[in-house]
């Protein structure tokens, strides 16, 4: 008997951990922890998510597979080290998401489109060679799981890298200039969480729909770009 | 914090006008009508109003069943009383077609005719003569399943359409299987689901039609995604307790009871209009 589990949303975070972000390792701590205890506290959405959060510097590491947060106990620790690899990010992605996607049909679920956010506070070490992948990830015929992807810069990132990054423009955001980056790191978290708990609302709706929150300290990339 | 069992809270104060459930049942001489519509728990828990509307009608001329089922987007501001309109719209439409010609419905017409009421409805709200359809859909925004249950002959004839996804199956009573009208949320072989909704006001060229014969042992279900989701293909628990309810045409007040069962996941509200063919021996 084939049953029907429900309609899950795969969420990624995948935050820069290279050693530029070494001096803001406590508020990346806080404000993954501050994600973890949103969902928490949200059960009803929490129940229609799977968060994993993914640390990329020199390559990509597990901090959390994709899990449910009203039974996850642990909170994810990133962890400082290397460069900025745009390659590996997409690379890993181009694997995982294939692969969680088949994995939660398989135990019953249907699935929405997945979503990325990304945190880079600095331009990629590998030059363009991150477009590749990039682009075979966001491409949703060669990828039918392909993901919304939501780019956030602070510090050395620029606004055109971030739109490129991002599946759509307005999903693009840069930290104000003279912003102060733990405050940002800190209001990326929340507008997550606060984007993340929307989306929950809106997806098992009559009109299911991605809900994206710009951070404070933050604004649309698309009108930094040629400043 | 929301469990398994929590009581209800009340929605904002001008949404006393639509109630948390609400059911409805009688019969022709052909035909049986049921149908129930209850709040889903994320809209008790957070104090919205159930979106979700349903309406039948009897055509006195035809002895047809009208009916119309709709859910309304909740990102629209005033969702639940676009849903309703909508319903009631479409209702007195097709009774106006069925009135002219009772061979066929005009889809277009009716759907033309709903999204005209959103119009109206936020025009009055917005005190602007000539709204956008942005500013329709932000305020009114709703799927719509309609249509009619004909006599033709000894015969009994559904025809419906639908605006957005809400869902219409046949129900085998005898085997328990369920017979999609419309398409799925998702495309056959495709990994993920579809997010892609039209919902009105804005009205397709051709709305999805479906028509079949109903004849015993088989049910018309109309029903928003709140059932249709965790219904799936009919194969799993929702489906076999569905298809043993409504074996035989239950009191309107225990359908309600039913519709409103618990299953982790699936917080949408929920609505499920059934028409059952009478036989001789129920009449």
């Amino acid at each position: 008997m084939a049953e029907t589990k429900g309609v899950l949303l795969p969420a990624y975070v995948v935050a820069d951990e290279s050693g530029s972000m070494a001096p803001y390792q406590r508020e990346l701590g806080d404000g993954v922890a501050s994600l973890c205890e949103g969902l928490r506290a949200e059960p009803m959405v929490a129940a229609k998510l799977r968060l994993a959060v993914l640390g990329f510097s020199d390559d990509v590491q597990v901090r959390l597979a994709v899990a449910d947060m009203r039974t996850e106990t642990t909170v994810p620790r990133l962890v400082i080290r290397g460069v900025t690899n745009y390659r590996a990010v997409f690379e890993d992605l181009l694997q995982r998401i294939p692969g969680d996607v088949k994995w939660l049909r398989g135990e019953g679920y249907r699935v929405h489109r997945p979503v990325v956010f990304l945190l880079s506070d600095g331009q990629p070490t590998d030059g363009s060679s991150w477009h590749a992948p990039h682009a075979e990830l966001t491409d949703r015929d060669r990828t039918p799981t392909a993901p919304n992807i939501i780019a956030c810069g602070l510090g050395d990132a620029r606004a055109q890298t971030m739109v490129d990054v991002a599946t759509r423009p307005e999903f693009a955001f840069l930290a104000k200039s003279g912003t102060d980056i733990g405050r940002a790191i800190s209001e990326f978290f929340h507008s997550l969480t606060m984007s993340l708990v929307a989306s929950g609302h809106a997806l098992n709706s009559a009109n299911p729909q991605l809900v994206v929150n710009r951070p404070d300290q933050f604004t649309m990339a698309i009108d930094e770009v040629g400043r | 914090m929301p469990g398994l069992d929590f009581e209800a809270r009340p929605p904002s104060q001008y949404a006393f006008d639509f109630p948390d459930s609400e059911c409805e049942g009688w019969s022709t001489d052909r035909l049986t009508l049921r149908f129930a519509s209850v709040r889903g728990a994320k809209h008790r828990y957070y104090r919205q109003p159930r979106q979700d509307a349903a309406r039948a009608a009897v055509h006195e001329a035809t002895g047809s069943i009208v009916f119309a089922v709709a859910d309304g987007v909740s990102s629209a501001a005033e969702s639940h009383q676009g849903a309703v309109e909508a319903c009631r719209a479409a209702v007195e439409r097709i009774l106006h077609q069925l009135d002219r010609n009772p061979e066929r419905l005009d889809s277009t017409d009716v759907a033309a005719f709903a999204a005209e009421r959103l119009r109206e409805l936020a025009r009055w709200r917005l005190g602007a003569p000539a709204p956008q359809a942005a500013e329709v859909a932000r305020l009114y925004a709703t799927t719509l399943v309609a249509g009619a249950v004909r006599t033709a002959g000894d015969a009994l004839e559904a025809e419906l359409f639908r605006i957005g996804d809400s869902g219409a199956w046949l129900l085998d009573r005898a085997g328990g299987g369920y017979h999609p009208l419309f398409g799925g949320k998702a495309a056959p072989g495709e990994p993920l689901v579809s997010n892609e909704v039209s919902p009105l006001p804005l009205v397709p060229a051709q709305p999805e039609t479906a028509v079949g014969r109903l004849t015993e042992p088989w049910t018309l279900l109309v029903g928003t995604d709140g059932f249709g989701d965790p219904l799936g293909e009919g194969d799993g628990r929702v489906g076999e307790l569905f298809a043993r309810q409504l074996a035989v045409p239950p009191p309107p007040l225990w359908l309600g009871h039913v519709l409103d069962f618990t299953r982790e996941t699936f917080d949408d509200d929920r609505t499920l209009l059934a028409i059952w063919p009478r036989t001789e021996g129920h009449r």
